[in-house]
């Protein structure tokens, strides 16, 4: 497939600019090393990490990964080896191996202050582009989804982390403070919109959804629950229609871009989360199936734009017919 | 690496057990013993099964991967209907540690329960190779699934069976005969003067099957002072070290079974957490 010259593929996330709209989903790429025999990272819109926390975190015990129909529940606990040793390893590989790949460090806490301190810390560093901040991991008992499924506390959040982004730790580049603050949503609310308009307010500046949607799984020979902590996080083409929805809505509540995410198994899956109105995408457990799936999509995005006559994939976000309410 | 692989043969060998051969030219010089391919069922369509199923490659020919599963769920019964020249799958790897084989290594153990003589079938074919001569202690329910059980005889290797139901050898746990053998090699080494390698103690053993048996036979191995290797299987999701869904409990933290493992030095892995977070 030779890429139509013609179409500009870059597209937003505040300050941001990516090269094309095609990102990975966190956790599902590792640091993105693991992926590399199969893609060249360089390609992506953006790599994301990882989620990454303050202090070393060992994860849940138990099952961790439990396949169901067209899906998948996780329950990871957000297994990470902490801000320095991410740092010390996943960054510098990256830095050294993938020094063109535009790098997104999605951030975990047990306490607002926790945020706070993980972007403090990876605001010394080069090498990265942004920051995601998960509110609404299911998998972990305090924080996580707490901060994600109530409006104050979703602001709160934003704010913090906004705060220290800007600020650094004192000694950042204008280039480091310029980070944008991307805030990921979980689709485990009554009324996502709401919260998409309360980290709107606290000045993020894109949002990122969905996350997994909490499910659990029943082990009927021993008669037990399948996970330790009973329930987990249900991804894969299973969600999709559910995330599309989500991102639809929110695209009509705020103004800032939206990273869309949920069950991306297919290019042609990709295309219709950038028409819901996502300005960018992500593709999470699809890596798992096929290793290449954000190659491909990339490929497919720029030859479907070309083919429906935009210049620009920018210009495709959002971009339905109307559909007259008889 | 990432390949789509062509059914040369898919064939019962006993009931429930599949022996399947994937031409996979690119893959195939790439294997080591130990090491597994992570297997999409279809990659057309269909969302059932979605995840890929990880396995042990047993034996490489040329270009074809022989592979031995059991069918005991949704995509191994998928596999299991899969026709000769079926080209609707893909793999990727070769993923996963291999059976480490030191220089010197001169009186290899091999003990496999089940099924878990699958994923060392290249390896005592190294040792063969190598001129190197390898006992052998394999284990299963019963006879019929004594699987690649002909292949060993042909090549008249030093080897015993164990059967739950005594159809084939000795009748009992695999542990029993993994103790005499023990003993066989410990009296032959006190007799001054003998050091044919059959007299000689193991110098490491490589042992596969169900993880209560990997833990007891270890655990008798690692007592009489040999370096043991075990292999564990966990669920997988990317199979490729991402998402650390396959994480195996042991000395030194939580480990992948799919990038640090599936081989682990037995006295590393903390079996009886391993055994309490299987699925199954
Ligand atoms: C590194 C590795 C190598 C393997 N090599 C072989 C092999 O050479 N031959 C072989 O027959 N099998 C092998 N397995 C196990 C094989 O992957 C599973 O049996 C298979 O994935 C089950 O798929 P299913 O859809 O048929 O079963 P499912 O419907 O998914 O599950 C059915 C049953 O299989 C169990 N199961 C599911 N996934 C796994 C898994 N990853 N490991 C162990 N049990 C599982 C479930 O707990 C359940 O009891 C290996 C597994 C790993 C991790
Ligand atoms: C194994 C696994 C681990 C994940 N870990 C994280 C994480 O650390 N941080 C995070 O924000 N989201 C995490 N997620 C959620 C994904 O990034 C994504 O939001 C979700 O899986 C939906 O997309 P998908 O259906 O394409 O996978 C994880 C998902 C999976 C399947
Ligand atoms: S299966 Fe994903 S880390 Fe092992």
């Amino acid at each position: 497939m030779t890429p139509s010259p013609a179409v500009s593929t870059s597209v937003h996330l505040g300050s941001l600019t990516l090269k094309n709209p095609v990102m990975t989903a966190s956790g599902t790429f590792g640091s993105g090393k693991q992926y590399a025999d199969f893609i060249d990272l360089s390609a992506l819109g953006a790599l994301v990490t990882k989620g990454v926390s303050l202090e070393p975190w060992s994860g849940n015990s138990g099952v961790r990964v439990y396949e169901t129909p067209s899906g998948m529940l996780n329950s990871i606990g957000l297994q990470n080896p902490g801000v320095e040793a991410f740092i010390a390893d996943d960054l510098a590989w990256l830095r050294e191996h993938a020094p063109d790949a535009t790098v997104i460090v999605n951030v975990s806490g047990h306490t607002r202050d926790e945020y706070v301190q993980v972007i403090e810390r990876l605001a010394q560093e080069d090498g990265i582009a942004a920051y995601e901040v998960n509110i609404s991991c299911p998998n972990v008992d305090r924080g996580g989804l707490a901060f994600g499924t109530d409006p104050d506390s979703a602001a709160a959040i934003t704010r913090a982390c906004k705060e220290a982004a800007a600020r650094g730790d004192g000694a950042s580049t204008a280039a480091r403070a310029k980070r944008p603050v991307i805030v990921k949503l979980s689709p485990n609310v009554t009324d996502i919109a709401e919260i998409a308009r309360a980290c709107e307010d606290a000045g993020a500046d894109a949002l990122a959804l969905i996350n997994t949607i909490l499910g659990t799984a029943i082990n009927i020979q021993k008669r037990t629950m399948v996970f330790e902590r009973t329930v987990a996080g249900l991804s894969g083409p299973a969600i999709k229609p559910v995330a599309l929805r989500m991102v639809w809505q929110v695209a009509r509540a705020v103004s800032i871009p939206l990273v869309g995410m949920g069950g991306i198994a297919t290019p042609d899956d990709a295309i219709e989360f950038l028409l819901a109105g996502a300005t960018a995408v992500a593709v999470g457990t699809g890596n798992f199936i096929d290793p290449t799936l954000t190659v491909r999509c990339i490929e497919r995005i720029e030859e479907y734009a070309a083919e429906q006559g935009f210049s620009a994939v920018e210009d495709m976000i959002g971009a339905l017919e109307r559909r007259d309410i008889p | 690496m990432y390949e789509p692989v062509e059914v040369v043969s898919n064939e019962a060998v006993a009931a429930d057990v599949y022996r399947l051969r994937l031409r996979a030219p690119q893959t195939a010089p790439l294997v080591r013993g130990g090491q597994f391919v992570h297997l999409r069922l279809n990659r057309h369509a269909a969302h059932t099964p979605l995840l890929r199923r990880p396995l042990s490659v047993c034996q490489v020919y040329g270009d074809e991967l022989l592979i031995m599963y059991a069918v005991v769920g949704t995509g191994t019964e998928v596999l299991a209907g899969k026709a000769v020249g079926d080209t609707s799958m893909d793999i990727i790897g070769p993923l996963g540690s291999c059976w480490p084989i030191e220089e010197d290594v001169r009186t290899p153990l091999i003990v496999g329960g089940g099924l878990g003589i699958a994923p060392l079938g290249m390896l005592a074919h190294a040792f063969r190779d190598r001129g190197i001569n390898v006992k052998i202690i394999q284990a299963a329910q019963t006879a019929e699934r004594l699987i690649v059980r002909e292949a060993h005889e042909r090549v008249k290797r030093d080897i015993v069976f164990a059967t739950d139901d005594g159809t084939c050898g000795y009748h009992g746990i695999v542990t029993d005969l993994v103790r005499e053998a023990l003993a066989e090699r410990a009296e032959g080494a006190e007799r001054t003067g003998d050091t044919a390698e059959a007299a000689t103690m193991f110098d490491v053993a490589y042992v596969c099957g169900p993880e209560p048996m990997q833990k007891a036979v270890s655990e008798v191995l690692l007592q009489a002072g040999v370096r043991t290797y075990v292999s564990f299987e966990r669920r997988m999701a990317c199979g490729v070290g991402a998402c650390l869904g396959c994480t195996v409990p042991t000395i030194d933290g939580l480990k992948r079974a799919c990038a640090d493992g599936p081989v682990f030095a037995a006295e590393e892995v903390c079996f009886d957490d391993a055994i309490a977070s299987r699925v199954h």
